[in-house]
């Protein structure tokens, strides 16, 4: 794993024993104590991640009209203190990338997956918006679960839910990928021993890459390159909510188009009762309307298996068939998301 | 009860008279990450050498054990339904997955030190 891109807390990984994985070019950890106890550590205290691998991208607010037309969601009307999820729309109105914006007065903070940065960045290029790349200067840490606000209070102001604010040493929004409060953290690469500091004297664990994915999953929240791809648009992955955009932006007739007829791919949410797990590329289907699983795993706090499916149309039924290693197995789709 | 051998396979087995113990070793219960259920097979199953005994899901990715040798299940470890978990905290003890009487003895297995080299 010798060529790959390591973070600022590379040290910190190594000294907690982590295991590390490959991921998008990345040297990152998959997980220090377990992917479950990592799970409950965010679900009933505090943990945080290190996401420094995931892009981060500065975009002076001059920049926003010509943004505004390639994304699905309205940025141009945003407050200056808001944090905004959307997705990057290519001609077809499928995903390039989700994204967080972070907008501050003269600035925004561009966060993307770090398997799209670079495509993303050469898209602002292709698209004469003037970026600066800071990824590899910066450092990103989320701090999740119900105790995280408190505990970060002494370092920095709390913003309100989904709002963002700095200091002189954080740029930060209360934002995360858990379904847990808390906050993601931005800071230069200098800062680094100074924040493992807080965190091992707050006793706030670490936690990898394996128990962030049960977390989204059990969050209901998608991934790029399983519930959204360049294949997958906002609209099929159960995101009308983020397409907020009424200017012109890439790919919105087709967007408009989805909504208006219905005709398109869904992603749906299901739970099966079995000692299986379907995982993703498993067949699945519902009546006549095939499907195939996009993620599936163990739900801690539910014990079940969940996760998501893509249909090629509006399912006929919420009872669900898994072919699983020659299994038949049923499921359910449910239309809640799975912690209520 | 004899030493525990082990498989290429990553399950160890160990003979008592005429009956077999089998489970997952420790290694491979490390690969797994959590274990979040276990499906056993039924007291009577009968498998030959290779067969997929049991099919263990974990939150990395879903695993199976095969029978080490020609056997018929005679106890299954039913503590796994409620707390697969064992598999993780003590592979080679208490999380013991089936036993079986050995139809047809193949003691061909791995010893510990052979087994660590090749998992090195």
């Amino acid at each position: 794993m010798n060529d790959l891109l390591t973070t600022s807390l590379f040290k910190f990984h190594q000294d907690q024993n982590s295991k590390m994985i490959e991921f998008a070019g990345w040297q990152m950890p998959f997980s220090y104590d377990g992917t479950i106890k990592e799970h409950n550590y965010v679900r009933t205290a505090s943990g945080f991640f290190d996401v420094s691998h995931m892009g981060r991208i500065y975009i002076e607010n001059k920049e926003i009209v010509n943004l505004n037309k390639l994304i699905c969601s309205d940025l141009i009307n945003l407050d200056n203190t808001k944090a905004l999820y959307s997705v990057f729309t290519n001609e077809e109105g499928n995903a390039l990338d989700d994204v967080i914006f972070w907008k501050f007065d003269s600035h925004i903070i561009l966060i993307c997956n770090a398997i799209n940065r670079v495509k993303i960045t050469r898209h602002l290029l292709n698209n004469n918006i003037t970026h600066k790349d800071v990824t590899f200067d910066t450092s990103l840490i989320a701090i999740q679960g119900p105790q995280a606000i408190e505990l970060t209070k002494q370092l920095l102001d709390t913003p309100e839910k989904f709002s963002t604010n700095h200091n002189e040493t954080f740029t930060y929004a209360r934002t995360g990928y858990t379904g847990e409060d808390g906050l993601e953290i931005m800071y230069e690469n200098q800062h680094t021993d100074k924040v493992i500091d807080f965190l091992n004297q707050n006793k706030i664990k670490p936690c990898g890459l394996a128990s962030r994915d049960t977390l989204r999953l059990e969050a209901s929240l998608p991934l790029y390159g399983f519930e959204l791809s360049e294949k997958i648009s906002p609209v099929e992955a159960n995101l009308k909510w983020i397409i907020t955009n009424t200017e012109e932006y890439l790919g919105k007739n087709k967007i408009e188009a989805q909504i208006a007829t219905g005709k398109h791919k869904y992603i749906k949410k299901f739970t099966l009762k079995s000692k299986r797990i379907p995982r993703t590329g498993t067949i699945v289907k519902s009546g006549t309307t095939s499907g195939v699983v996009t993620s599936g795993n163990y739900s801690p706090v539910l014990e079940k298996s969940i996760g998501f499916a893509l249909f090629d149309s509006l399912p006929e039924s919420d009872l669900i068939e898994f072919d699983i290693r020659g299994n038949l197995l049923e499921g359910q789709i449910i239309k809640k998301r799975f912690l209520s | 009860m004899t030493d525990k051998k082990y498989l290429e396979t990553h399950e160890w087995y160990s003979i008592t008279e005429n009956n077999i113990t089998v489970g997952i070793s420790d290694f491979a219960q490390g690969e797994l990450g959590d274990i979040v259920f276990v499906t056993l097979p039924n007291v009577g199953d009968e498998f030959s050498k290779g067969d997929s005994m049991v099919e263990i899901e974990a939150t990395k990715t879903v695993a199976e054990a095969y029978a080490p040798m020609d056997c018929v299940i005679t106890e299954i470890n039913s503590e796994l339904d409620s707390q697969p978990e064992i598999i993780n905290s003590d592979p080679c003890g208490s999380g013991w997955i089936v036993k079986a009487s050995i139809n047809n003895l193949d003691d061909t297995g791995m010893t510990y030190q052979e087994y660590e080299s090749f998992i090195s």
